[in-house]
């Protein structure tokens, strides 16, 4: 059978301690992740923040690709010098897609180094990097269902979770991780898969440059701040008379602040710093 | 003590034998230290020319020496490759009054659909969380004269797309969608059989029925007791004069639904299959080939294995693999459809490949469009070897709106 290519998030792959190997010869090794994905072969989209070139030979590269979570880093190796070849000249950032599989390093008893080996290298446009984040979310979800399922259970098994409709694959997967990492805190993942989510709904407006904006609603506030700071309401309702969405607004403000431009003197006042 | 007197349970459970001497053997054994398992197996292989008949019922996995009367229901021959050779092995399903067991025999016993056989030394192994029985080059295989009342018990139900080869008893219900009737010679006997297409609202599955069951296409049915063989790698509905067919006053319509590809994998293909995936590679024989004007096979370097030196006449077709992320198949997409996905025809490549001196243009062109692209594909699954082949028959572009599902995605978990 070919092995699928699972969509997996850095912090989950990077997170994981467990290696085990299938049956037969030439048996493939999986890692298991802390929610049971069992993984041979990847694929990950993403941004390429760094290439380097490694080895003496000057074709290796070691390649880091972020996406909302972290850090997935990626080997070209000497027998697959055309995915080297892409790799070296690939600008950062760029969004890019790799295929590859599990690269595990293993130095001493406890001590694992995952990252992954690149079977393939493309070049690809937001819009797919979007569905990537969509295809690991969706995929991270029903395993957090069939760990927490798992985690309930007397006595986990591939073969129960298969029977409460897991794909065979999961199944297996998540009971080898249920036995190895016992307690896991399937909130934090929780939270990592919403935060990857809000990185796809929010994004357009982080992306939107508001320098225009920001100097109106700076403007309105100085007028308007006197000795207390600026009312919340009238900044929004003077914004709109400039043209200046609410929704817009607010996201402007809240930026301002983190920037540490204005502040809040006191609740629904704003104030220049 | 009371695990030996368990054993001894077992033991006479399997054969015909005084309690009192395999209880002596067992002390004899245990006072030698020989670990309860192997004393007992050791026990079983002692006794082993006078084996109980035992009933499919209390056949358990992983078991040595067993002994039975069956009747096979359904066998068939299959070709596969055991260490770099090939062999014929046979696989079919064998029942009795108590129970339907699937079996393998790795030799051919000159046994046939309907034969009653005494069997013995067979052994059994797990699949699909029940027994399997192995007729091996150590078992015996021998026809008897009478006939056994097979089992009646309650069939299981199913959805048309979670049917797998080698289960049996099951109960379906569906449309039939086409049936044509033909002869065919078994055993220097002519028999009819009906076969087709039959559809239920999760999928569609071509079947086979040994018996007139007077079907006609758009009929609905239910089928109790029909059993499930693989064809070109497909699962494929069968019934006979063992299963029971009744007409059923209901509205049956294939929805056609995406099904994950872990599920194709499992069942080994299907028809009007509906799959999506993203395409991780582009198999080396896509883009522009030559087709033999005679045989319409791909012909190499003007050469036609069949017909030799040909004028060979271009065709385009992409052959990629697509992934879910669950499962992997590769889909096989022909001219029209090939022109479709990349938006260009094929004269449009021939002519780019005229200008670049290299049909490599085009399957780099194909790669550059494709890979890392959601395709949907709506296909039946080909004979195919260590990966499940669809022919597509309908192929588009996946549109992605990555908001509105990360929304409802949110929304999903609970705000």
């Amino acid at each position: 059978m070919r092995e699928p290519a699972w969509r997996i998030f850095a912090a989950e792959y990077n997170n994981s301690e467990h290696v085990v190997e299938g049956k037969g010869e030439k048996a493939p090794k999986y890692v298991i992740t802390p929610l049971g994905a069992k993984v041979n072969r990847l694929f990950i989209v993403g941004v390429l923040t760094d290439v380097e070139e490694i080895g003496v030979e000057g074709i290796r590269r070691r390649a880091r690709i972020s996406d909302p979570t972290g850090i997935h880093v990626v080997y070209a190796e000497i027998f697959k010098p055309e995915v080297a070849s892409i790799l070296a000249d690939m600008e950062v950032p760029t969004y890019i897609a790799i295929m590859g599989k599990v690269r595990i390093y293993q130095p001493e008893e406890g001590v694992l180094y995952l990252s992954a080996r690149a079977e393939m290298a493309k070049e690809v446009n937001e819009e797919l990097r979007n569905y990537w984040i969509l295809e690991a979310c969706r995929n991270m979800a029903l395993r957090i269902d069939a760990m927490r399922e798992a985690m309930n259970m007397e006595n986990p098994t591939a073969k129960k979770l298969k029977e409460s409709g897991y794909p065979a694959m999961i199944a297996e997967g998540v009971a080898e991780a249920v036995k190895f990492y016992k307690d896991v805190d399937l909130g934090h993942y929780e939270l990592l898969m919403r935060e990857a989510l809000s990185f796809i709904t929010s994004k357009k407006e982080i992306k939107k440059d508001f320098g225009e904006e920001e100097e109106k609603i700076l403007r309105i506030i100085e007028e308007n701040q006197g000795e207390d700071g600026a009312l919340w309401d009238v900044v929004i309702e003077e914004g709109k008379k400039q043209g200046i969405e609410k929704e817009i607004a607010e996201e402007v403000i809240a930026s301002l602040m983190e920037k540490g431009m204005i502040y809040e003197p006191q609740l629904g006042k704003l104030k220049l710093v | 003590m009371e695990e030996i007197e368990e054993i001894i349970e077992e033991i006479l459970e399997q054969i015909d034998a005084n309690r009192s001497d395999v209880e002596k053997d067992l002390k004899k054994f245990i006072d030698y230290g020989v670990p309860l398992e192997h004393a007992k197996e050791a026990i079983l292989h002692k006794y082993g020319v006078i084996l109980k008949e035992r009933k499919l019922i209390n056949i358990k996995p992983n078991e040595r020496g067993i002994c039975t009367v069956a009747k096979v229901i359904a066998i068939d021959e299959r070709e596969v490759e055991v260490r770099g050779s090939k062999r014929k092995i046979y696989r079919g399903l064998l029942g009795d009054e108590t129970a339907v067991l699937p079996f393998t025999a790795w030799k051919d016993f000159h046994i046939g659909k309907g034969d009653v056989i005494k069997i013995r030394n067979a052994s059994s192994s797990e699949w699909e969380g029940q027994p399997r029985l192995s007729l091996s080059e150590w078992s015996e295989v021998e026809k008897v004269d009478h006939d056994i009342d097979l089992v009646k018990r309650p069939p299981q139900r199913y959805n048309l797309i979670d049917l797998r080869a080698g289960l049996s008893n099951v109960e379906v219900r569906g449309r039939i969608v086409e049936v044509e009737q033909r002869e065919v010679n078994i055993a220097e006997e002519t028999k009819k059989v009906f076969s087709g297409i039959m559809e239920d609202e999760t999928a569609r599955i071509r079947f086979t029925a040994w018996k007139d069951f007077e079907l006609a296409s758009g009929d609905v049915i239910k089928i109790k007791g029909a059993y499930v063989r693989s064809w070109r790698g497909a699962p494929q509905l069968i019934f006979d004069e063992n299963s029971e067919v009744e007409k059923i006053e209901e509205e049956i319509r294939y929805e056609q639904k995406v099904v994950p590809l872990y599920k194709v994998v499992e069942a080994g293909g299907g028809i009007d299959l509906c799959i999506e995936g993203v395409v991780l590679e582009i198999r080396k024989d896509s883009g522009i080939i030559f087709r033999c004007p005679k045989c319409n096979r791909r012909i190499r370097e003007g050469i036609c294995e069949e017909d030799g030196n040909v004028e060979g006449i271009p065709d385009l077709r992409i052959k990629a693999l697509v992934d879910d992320g669950t499962g992997a198949v590769d889909v096989i997409l022909n001219r029209e459809l090939s022109e479709k996905i990349l938006g260009k025809s094929m004269d449009d490549y021939l002519a780019v490949a005229k200008e670049a001196m290299d049909y490599g243009v085009v399957y780099e062109e194909i790669v550059n469009k494709l890979i890392a692209h959601p395709l949907r594909i709506v296909g039946d699954s080909i004979q195919s070897g260590l990966i499940v082949t669809i022919f597509a028959k309908d192929v588009e572009l996946l549109a992605i709106d990555a908001e509105k599902d990360a929304e409802e995605l949110l929304m999903h978990m609970g705000g």
